[in-house]
């Protein structure tokens, strides 16, 4: 009697360990849980930065050293990488593993363009504006949120590349759709938190 | 067969159905329309600043939720998914919205000087 639910189940899902009570994948349901969290850990980094804004007693300020062209120019990197990661997801699919690899290499690149931008766009404000981590409210609160954002970035190719390799060494088939799912879930929430980040620390005046 | 078996993967634990591909490509482009807006305006010289700001914040969140919903597939997916992330997303948003009442910081509201 206690078994009924496992005698009655489907065989899939008897024999799928990834599938908990709900009949929803653990893994799935753990990253959005995650990505849960880190909402909150991002909405914590973009409060205290509007918090801090206009409140620096020394300069440089922000209207004196964004860089709007370039910073619009890492947006459009990171949105077009969030296609070219639903284009692997959809090649993967139709068990195109070959053709997801490539969109996975593609997002990857995207991925790294954008935080080679954001390497140039940090050294450029230490070296020419004299900003650092230390040097004011502004300073602190900026490198921190856009920092934790670059890491994550850094995270998300380094987990792409992996998924890269995997399919070329043939590790990585349609089975393993919802691992490449998993890792477009969280590519698709650093490019969230960047939409929001460029609208609230780069666009409002 | 790989294609059944893929098929059978992809609605597999998930919940629900995706986009097609055309729809990701018509997502991306208006994602791409809205950016260019959003940087346009700032060199539109007259717009008032609430206008402007109210203006950005709108089209930001217009942009968030097309990648949640179609990038991220939540619009298809299970509640319980859904809750996981809006939950904590309402959270994150009161958290911005008091921690900026603490510094006085909210730039929309007209400021009382005594």
């Amino acid at each position: 009697m206690a078994n009924y639910a496992a005698d009655h189940a489907p065989a899939h899902t008897v024999h799928d360990p990834n599938l908990g009570n709900t009949g929803l994948d653990n893994r799935k349901v753990g990253m959005w849980a995650f990505l849960g969290s880190d909402c909150m850990f991002f909405g914590s980094l973009i409060g205290t930065y509007l918090a801090y804004k206009g409140k620096s007693i020394s300069g440089p300020l922000p209207h004196e050293v964004f860089d709007i062209p370039l910073t619009s120019y890492s947006a459009a990197l990171l949105l077009a990488s969030s296609l070219t990661m639903v284009l692997a997801l959809a090649a993967l699919q139709q068990n195109r593993v070959k053709i997801a690899a490539r969109w996975l290499f593609v997002t990857a690149m995207l991925g790294l363009h954008f935080v080679l931008n954001q390497v140039y766009e940090f050294t450029s404000f230490v070296l020419h504006h004299g900003l650092t981590l230390s040097t004011s409210l502004f300073g602190s609160s900026f490198f921190v949120l856009t920092g934790f954002h670059g890491a994550h970035v850094t995270g998300g190719v380094i987990w792409l590349l992996i998924l890269v390799m995997l399919a070329m060494r043939g590790k990585l088939d349609a089975r393993d759709y919802t691992k490449v799912e998993i890792a477009g879930l969280y590519w698709h929430f650093v490019d969230i938190v960047w939409i929001a980040i460029f609208t609230v620390i780069y666009l409002i005046p | 067969m790989a294609e059944h078996h893929a098929a059978a993967v992809a609605t597999h634990g998930g919940g629900g159905g995706h986009a097609t591909v055309k729809t990701y490509i018509n997502v991306a482009i208006v994602l791409a329309i809205i950016t260019a807006v959003e940087v346009a305006s700032l060199y539109i010289p007259g717009i008032p600043g609430p206008l402007l700001v109210i203006s950005l914040l709108a089209m930001s969140a217009v942009k968030f939720f097309l990648v949640v919903g179609f990038f991220m597939h939540l619009r298809y997916d299970h509640p319980i998914m859904r809750a996981l992330f809006v939950g904590p997303l309402i959270i994150a948003i009161v958290i911005i919205l008091a921690v900026m009442a603490l510094f006085s910081a909210f730039v929309l509201l007209p400021r009382v000087v005594l």
